[in-house]
């Protein structure tokens, strides 16, 4: 079934089969993509960090950039309370950044793509951060579901909007991440699949259509981690600082 | 419609597990979600701890000294600007300074040689007329002496005139006295 669009996002276990207390912890094809997404970060932070010039090479440029990148994203969204938590956002946007473009290589799999890839590191988040609400304003938190300056009559409802707006928080930010991440190799792989099947006379119309979406599908895969990141900053500011 | 509605929810209930394997998402089958699961914290875990520990001091150190460095130099840039300034200022103090002095030396030097040319003109001034008095009063005795002599000469030539005239010595005292009288009385004629 190659010519399946969702064939690419089956997994499919390597090498032998790991069972720990009868669940099945198997090395995969995801798995293996994690590691490799993995590896490029830390051999990419390692060439970068291993020269300390002042003048720094190209490699070491791109190490700094990423880093004043992230650092400016979590200083104007959650300010200076959140520094503590840089290594986490920097290690998250890192994360979320390679295995996106991973995916983009042909061949490859995509780990975001996976909903429950993104879920875990979701309710991670809305899970530490709501800890760390408490542990730092106490009960007070809880006025983060009462906004100030709305009127008395609207507050009941108000109020359980933003709880469930709150609650959703994980969904919307895992399932943002996993379908952008599906419908775009989806897309590409159907359209690959018309250049196949128009052959030689029609193919070229989808196949310019997939070199377009190649682009997209880049810089979504950018936008995405970006917006994974920044949404954590936010959730991390409201947990910081109660602005309600 | 409610039958069917039914009978097709029952269809997508039993036959779930193959839809989701073989033709829908792979996403939804549970099968590998254990594993994911357990990759991914520890893939993620083993990522985090090497950046928060490694990496990321070594970036944001490598960043401070950069930051450092520059501030320094910057620092240094502003030190020496203000120590060239002041340099200047100085080498223009020095610079008014030398010109003050020119100034004074010049006039100082000037008056000396003014007081000098004075006094020295004075001075020669004085000898000068010390000079005229000298030689005034050689020429008042010169003519005194002078008168006196030619007294004497004009009694030897008169003494000599009437002796050989008259051939007869006359007294010397009375001729002395009429050539002083006839020369008094002309006196005044030549001084």
């Amino acid at each position: 079934m190659a010519s399946n669009p969702m064939q690419q996002f089956s997994v499919h276990k390597i090498g032998p089969e790991i069972k720990i207390a009868g669940i099945d912890l198997s090395f995969t094809n995801a798995s293996l993509f994690m590691v490799i997404s993995a590896s490029i970060i830390l051999l990419f932070l390692f060439l970068g960090t291993k020269e300390k010039k002042i003048v720094p090479n190209k490699i070491q440029l791109i190490a700094e950039m990423f880093y004043t990148f992230v650092a400016k994203m979590i200083s104007d969204t959650a300010g200076s309370k959140a520094k503590p938590y840089f290594p986490f956002i920097f290690s998250l946007f890192m994360f979320v950044l390679f295995c996106n473009m991973v995916g983009m290589l042909p061949y490859s799999f995509t780990v975001t793509s996976h909903i429950i890839v993104t879920l875990i590191m979701a309710l991670f988040i809305f899970i530490a951060v709501t800890l760390i609400g408490f542990a730092k304003h106490g009960f007070k938190y809880l006025s983060i579901f009462v906004p100030s300056g709305v009127p008395a009559v609207l507050l009941p409802l108000i109020t359980v909007i933003e709880i469930i707006s709150y609650l959703s928080r994980p969904v919307s930010l895992s399932v943002r991440l996993f379908a952008n991440m599906m419908a775009g190799h989806t897309m590409l792989k159907v359209f690959g699949g018309f250049v196949i099947s128009l052959g030689l006379l029609g193919g070229w119309l989808p196949l310019g259509f997939s070199i377009a979406l190649t682009g997209l599908e880049i810089l979504v895969a950018f936008l995405q981690a970006y917006v994974f990141a920044i949404l954590t900053c936010i959730y991390l500011n409201d947990a910081l600082n109660l602005h309600h | 419609m409610n039958k069917y509605f039914g009978f097709i929810i029952a269809l997508i209930a039993t036959q779930n597990n193959l839809f989701a394997a073989e033709a829908g998402m792979p996403q939804l089958d549970p099968k590998y979600w254990a594993s994911q699961a357990f990759w991914l914290i520890l893939v993620f875990t083993i990522l985090y701890i090497s950046i928060a520990k490694f990496y990321l001091p070594k970036i944001k150190n490598n960043l401070d000294t950069r930051e450092n460095r520059i501030k320094d130099d910057l620092e240094d840039a502003n030190k020496f600007k203000e120590l060239s300034e002041s340099k200047l200022k100085e080498y223009e103090k020095i610079l008014d300074d030398a010109k003050k002095e020119v100034i004074k030396i010049h006039i100082e030097s000037k008056n000396t040689l003014d007081k000098d040319i004075k006094t020295k003109k004075e001075t020669i001034e004085k000898e000068i007329e010390k000079e005229i008095v000298k030689a005034q009063k050689e020429m008042s005795d010169l003519k005194k002496n002078s008168l006196k002599d030619v007294q004497k000469i004009s009694e030897n030539i008169a003494s000599n005139i009437i002796e050989t005239i008259s051939g007869d010595k006359l007294n010397e005292s009375s001729i002395k006295a009429t050539v002083e009288d006839i020369s008094k009385k002309n006196l005044g004629k030549y001084l």
